[in-house]
């Protein structure tokens, strides 16, 4: 069913905005998403109504702000599918999610030798993480590579696994430069069968379409509530069974079962891995996103997304001072990047800004992708349920008013 | 378009840019960029007997503001003697720049080829 966005753009306060007297064109949620009323009144209700700290407290209000952020959990869990809410862990956003895997999985199970295997279409959460891992233990960073088309070269990663040095696989389930939606799931099959776990950036994926963790492959998956119209919170979801076996990441209160002088004993999942006081309404509000979502349907947003992205990229095919990169409509995500010969992207968003348009402009934090691509900056423009074909036109006529300012004279 | 930063004398800079290319056996020759855009310059300079900037090219590739504000910048630069470009700031640029009013983001752009005379001086001993 076709999404209703001017009744999902009327539900964001922010669309009454005007950017220079034009409406606001946001084509940047791939970098942040808006926020819904609903999310908006969810955390305000928390604050208002029900605020006290969580998990300790023996009072009335107490419990139900507990109840409100356990319950939060809980509709997390069954957004991804995953078997047990104790499986998701609060986080600050998916880059934590990642360094909290590093400093606890990593360091424990990489070692000198080892290899850790990561694709050139990653964000840096994604990698820095990692290659910094590699550096520390002398283990091997080894990449799986991308093909002009902008998909993933398969036959490297057979190479790569094959000595059984490899612990770990690292890879996006859906590019946020390119678009590339990689297969992760045969990626998880080949990592599994040599011995190695897999890691999936989710942050362009969960909010995008319907992701099930229990048929996906992944061992451990991230991403991050603000770029699903929550706040500025995210999730780590692990397997129960890895875990549990995981030392905490950060110490402190309420990730303890009893403390003593010398020694302390760690409390039970998720909580080991949730020291101090959380963020209690904003994990409120990522559960009321779910909500949100949710009730709109997560295949119907997809749909809509590739609708979109199928039109925005017949449109600026039809500009031929443009270069689009990234795989066609059928293989990749809602987000376009793109250049043009003669003009520099940060003239382009500061243009298109002038009409009202969002879009990002640099390297989108994947320097090494860019570098891949030998350009050293690019532009995107990122779909999500509150845009609609009307935005895609409003794109392609600022486009064009930047070839006429600042093309080849 | 009525927009401060795209008129037409910037736009002129960047597209007939002044003293582009590269200066042979230069006393300063200092490459820059800015990772956060992309953009990049090399700067030569070359210095006269009492010291002070004599010539200056630049070459490289980024956007309006940065190459625009790199070819003002090599003719701004003669005659100053490190001192003085030591002392030269975001102030000094914009109104260099015909007073335009720089965002946050573009005043990176905007210094850039300041900050690669400073650099290169430095690097050259100079300051």
């Amino acid at each position: 069913m076709p999404l209703d966005v001017p009744a999902i753009r009327a539900q964001f306060p922010i669309f009454r905005r005007q950017i220079n007297r034009n409406r606001l064109v946001f084509l940047d949620s791939a970098a942040s998403s808006q926020k819904p009323q609903p999310v908006i009144d969810a955390m305000v209700q928390i604050w208002s109504n029900s605020y006290a700290n969580v998990h300790r407290g023996l009072y009335a209000l107490a419990e139900e702000a507990t109840e409100a952020y356990e319950g939060a959990r809980v509709k997390v869990a069954n957004f991804i599918n995953a078997a047990d809410p104790a499986e998701i862990i609060n986080v600050r956003n998916a880059t934590e999610g990642i360094n909290l895997l590093v400093y606890t999985w990593g360091d424990q199970n990489v070692h000198a030798g080892d290899r850790i295997v990561v694709t050139e279409l990653e964000h840096h959460a994604n990698l820095v993480p990692w290659q910094q891992l590699a550096k520390r233990k002398g283990a091997d960073l080894a990449y799986i590579p991308v093909t002009d088309e902008g998909l993933l070269d398969m036959e490297v990663l057979p190479q790569l696994l094959e000595d059984g040095r490899t612990k770990v696989v690292a890879c996006s389930v859906m590019s946020n430069v390119l678009g590339t939606v990689p297969p992760v799931t045969k990626i998880a099959e080949m990592a599994h069968a040599a011995g190695a776990i897999v890691v999936m950036d989710a942050a362009q994926a969960v909010p995008h379409r319907s992701i099930d963790v229990q048929t996906l492959g992944a061992d451990f998956l991230v991403f991050s509530g603000h770029k699903m119209c929550g706040p500025g919170v995210g999730v780590l979801w692990g397997r129960r069974d890895l875990l549990e076996v995981m030392p905490p990441f950060l110490f402190g209160g309420d990730m303890i079962l009893t403390v003593k002088r010398q020694e302390s004993k760690w409390n039970e999942l998720p909580y080991k891995f949730e020291a101090g006081t959380p963020p209690i309404a904003e994990v409120v509000g990522l559960g009321a996103a779910v909500d949100f979502l949710t009730e709109i349907g997560m295949d119907a947003i997809h749909e809509h997304e590739q609708e979109i992205v199928a039109y925005a990229l017949e449109r600026l095919s039809e500009m031929p001072a443009l270069r689009i990169l990234g795989p066609g409509p059928t293989l990749r995500g809602g987000l376009v990047s793109f250049w043009m010969d003669d003009v520099h992207p940060h003239d382009i968003a500061a243009i298109l800004n002038e009409d009202g348009v969002c879009v990002r402009a640099g390297h989108h934090c994947a320097q090494p992708l860019h570098d891949r691509f030998c350009i050293p900056a690019s532009a995107r423009a990122s779909f999500y349920i509150y845009n609609d074909k009307g935005d895609v036109d409003a794109l392609v006529a600022a486009l064009q008013k930047v070839v006429h300012l600042l093309g080849r004279r | 378009m009525s927009h401060d930063l795209y008129r037409e004398q910037l736009l002129d800079h960047y597209h007939n840019p002044d003293n582009y290319g590269a200066l042979e056996n230069p006393d300063i020759d200092i490459e820059v960029d800015n990772p956060t855009c992309g953009d990049q310059i090399r700067l030569t300079a070359r210095l006269d007997v009492e010291g002070k900037i004599a010539e200056v090219m630049f070459e490289g590739q980024g956007c309006v503001v940065s190459m625009a504000a790199s070819s003002m910048f090599t003719g701004e630069a003669i005659g100053k003697t490190p001192e003085e470009i030591a002392s030269m700031g975001l102030a000094d640029i914009q109104e260099m720049m015909g007073g335009v009013k720089l965002s946050m983001g573009r005043v990176k752009c905007a210094l850039l080829s300041l900050n690669a005379m400073k650099q290169g001086l430095q690097d050259a001993g100079k300051m």
